[in-house]
């Protein structure tokens, strides 16, 4: 026996680019996020090749779990060629050998910034969130230990305070992206900023959701066909965004959540958040095929 | 295809990239080198956030990204991440350092003496601007000592102790493997000892100096005075899987005692960081003097200085808020126009029944 023969090769860096002790945690505080649904449980979070704050924590669950058959796509806001998701998407590859794909329904991993795709993803896909803020308290307890302790107890009487006073003083919810949501009837979560468009799309899933706060050190996570509830009270129903009756002036679809362009006459156009729906859409509309799937959302409403 | 899937944002990350490059034009290992040599005290200062020490890598760092400090240190830090933990070295006792300067604003006098040792603080800061017009600028040589100072210096501190001034902290038995290590589990609180160490050695310079100076202005409870501050240089002693213990070379240390009366004893704050740098040290250490009992919230509370003054985390974060926010801003403008419509119509209705 020499050295060489217990040694392998030098290279200039991982496999995926963490090494075997970052993704061993990583794998662990993944299953218990998986058997505590909601509860956020601290990570070391190690140093990427990016900066803090701009899907670190998405990356290295991302970085773990894809093996060179994965298929990734990466959207920020809905669209693949947004420059940070080009970057990220780049990054898996390069290191990973993984395939790429902008195709919703082709991708075995997504890893995603404050959006879900329109298409229903399905028990073999995987869908990754980057969350900037992992604690769903912070708006009522900034201190993080007291937060912990918090829902530990679940104690969450300042939730729904908030919620309230909101709908005194405004007349509703003024809750925009990041809707607190209950998960498994036990622990509140952040969805992470995804519109409360998308919420609804995580009760009862039938696909994984990981979140990951790289830079706030903390993974969370929503298994298949898990309860998740937005926080209402039974006489003011929880409200999506009014975006069912919006039409996307690029492809004509209409029904799902819009980016609103502002126009020179004051005016605004809408196009499509999901870029990858709207490209399906052309094609389909031009007679390139249909490879749409089927959609969360039927005709702007989601069926109960 | 009438609409081709956007490769754009491709090919304009690559050339922004490129952009910002080319201003610095190509790099080779001389200028790495005339970094490392022209600027120790940078180099210092990188070392100690990114908790790396390697003079060569850091100037690698500087020189690669132009001088963006924070890019610098997230270059290292990413880079250290993926390396293995081969061994813990051996714990070093403060009177193990060779010192090359070691001050107490204490005392006069302390046993072992005052050492000035490398440093500006007498200079006058005055912008030597004939080197633009072509003069050189030579440093006069120093002149050694008769009596050289000692090499190896007892603690202030130590003394105190002897003399029932200060409840030196207990002796943590931890070894080797079993430290805990702030780079491979999550800081929490109330936080280990060894992680409150490690981040403060590896926080941001400004971002310490900042809170540090807010707690020595006012916003903290306790008044420090430097007990001692200490540049000096660490001998890493490691052991050979045969057993044997050798020196793996030394590192450029700095190290800070702070102290405050705190009824009949002095309360002790330290800091110490890899490479040379005074103003972090003494910043960090006046924070970890203030932090037992601080209030939650307040900026000497422990969470609340570890937390923000760690550079890489509120660096990113920070300049994160570029990146596109089209969905959570779309999502909050429906939600105040419609609170807005809601009020609009209330206030409709109510001047037509005012009896409401």
């Amino acid at each position: 026996m020499s050295l060489s023969t217990l040694t392998k090769p030098w290279e200039a860096m991982s496999y995926g680019f963490l090494d075997g002790s970052a993704k061993r945690e990583l794998r662990r505080k993944m299953l218990k996020s998986v058997a505590v649904p909601g509860c956020q449980m601290p990570y070391a979070s190690r140093e990427v090749p990016m900066a803090r704050g701009w899907g670190t924590g998405g990356l290295q669950v991302s970085l773990t779990l894809v093996n060179p058959q994965t298929r990734v796509k990466v959207i920020d806001q809905g669209a693949d060629d947004s420059v940070n998701a080009a970057s990220i998407r780049r990054f898996i590859a390069r290191v990973a050998g993984t395939p790429t794909t902008m195709d919703t329904l082709e991708a075995d991993l997504i890893q995603s910034r404050h959006r879900i795709p329109e298409e229903i993803l399905r028990e073999d896909q995987i869908l990754v969130l980057q969350v900037p803020n992992p604690e769903p308290l912070r708006p009522v307890q900034p201190n993080m230990s007291i937060a912990r302790q918090m829902h530990a107890d679940a104690d969450y009487g300042r939730m729904w305070l908030q919620l309230y006073e909101q709908i005194v003083r405004s007349g509703r919810v003024m809750q925009g992206a990041s809707y607190p949501s209950l998960v498994h009837g036990r622990h509140v979560m952040t969805p992470s900023p995804i519109p409360r468009w998308d919420v609804p799309k995580l009760h009862m899933a039938k696909h994984l959701t990981i979140l990951s706060a790289g830079r706030e050190k903390r993974i969370f996570a929503v298994p298949p066909y898990t309860r998740v509830e937005p926080l209402v009270f039974s006489d003011v129903p929880y409200k999506v965004e009014e975006h069912g009756h919006l039409t996307c002036t690029r492809s004509g679809t209409t029904g799902f959540f819009m980016n609103e362009i502002p126009r020179d006459d004051g005016t605004s156009s809408f196009e499509v958040s999901d870029s990858e729906w709207g490209v399906k859409t052309i094609r389909a509309r031009d007679g390139d095929g249909e490879s749409r799937g089927e959609t969360w959302y039927k005709n702007g409403e989601m069926p109960q | 295809m009438a609409y081709v899937a956007t490769r754009g944002g491709e090919r304009a990350i690559e050339q922004s990239e490129r952009l910002f490059r080319e201003e610095m034009g190509g790099f080779d290992r001389d200028r790495v080198e005339e970094v490392r040599k022209s600027l120790p005290y940078l180099i210092d200062r990188v070392m100690g956030e990114a908790s790396l020490y390697d003079e060569d890598l850091a100037a690698l760092a500087l020189a690669q990204t132009g001088g963006e400090l924070y890019e610098a240190v997230l270059l290292l830090r990413a880079w250290r991440t993926t390396q293995p933990r081969l061994q813990v070295a051996a714990p070093i006792e403060q009177d193990t350092l060779f010192t090359h300067r070691r001050i107490s604003a204490a005392f006069k006098d302390i046993p072992g003496g005052q050492v000035l040792g490398p440093t500006l603080d007498y200079a006058h800061r005055i912008l030597a601007t004939d080197v633009l017009q072509g003069a050189s600028y030579a440093p006069d040589p120093v002149e050694p000592a008769d009596t050289p100072s000692p090499a190896y210096q007892p603690s202030v501190s130590a003394w105190q102790a002897d003399n029932d001034l200060l409840d030196p902290p207990a002796e943590d038995p931890t070894k080797g493997n079993d430290i805990p290590d702030l780079t491979r589990e999550p800081l929490l609180f109330p936080s280990k000892r060894a992680h409150t160490l490690q981040s403060l050695a590896r926080a941001e310079t400004g971002g310490v100096l900042a809170l540090g100076y807010a707690a020595m202005r006012g916003y903290g409870q306790a008044h420090p005075t430097v007990n001692e501050l200490r540049l000096a240089e660490a001998e890493i002693a490691v052991t050979h899987p045969d057993g044997r213990q050798f020196s793996a070379g030394r590192v450029k240390v700095s190290q800070a005692e702070v102290v405050d009366k705190k009824g009949e004893k002095l309360g002790i704050g330290y800091a110490a960081t890899f490479g040379w740098n005074e103003v972090k040290c003494i910043a960090a250490a006046t924070l970890d003097l203030n932090s037992p009992g601080a209030e939650k919230g307040s900026a000497t509370e422990e969470e609340f200085f570890l937390y923000h003054t760690e550079g890489v985390e509120s660096s990113g974060f920070c300049i994160h808020f570029k990146l596109p926010h089209y969905v959570t801003f779309q999502s909050s403008l429906d939600a105040m126009r419609d609170a807005k419509a809601k009020k609009a119509g209330q206030s409709k209705s109510s001047d037509m029944e005012p009896a409401e």
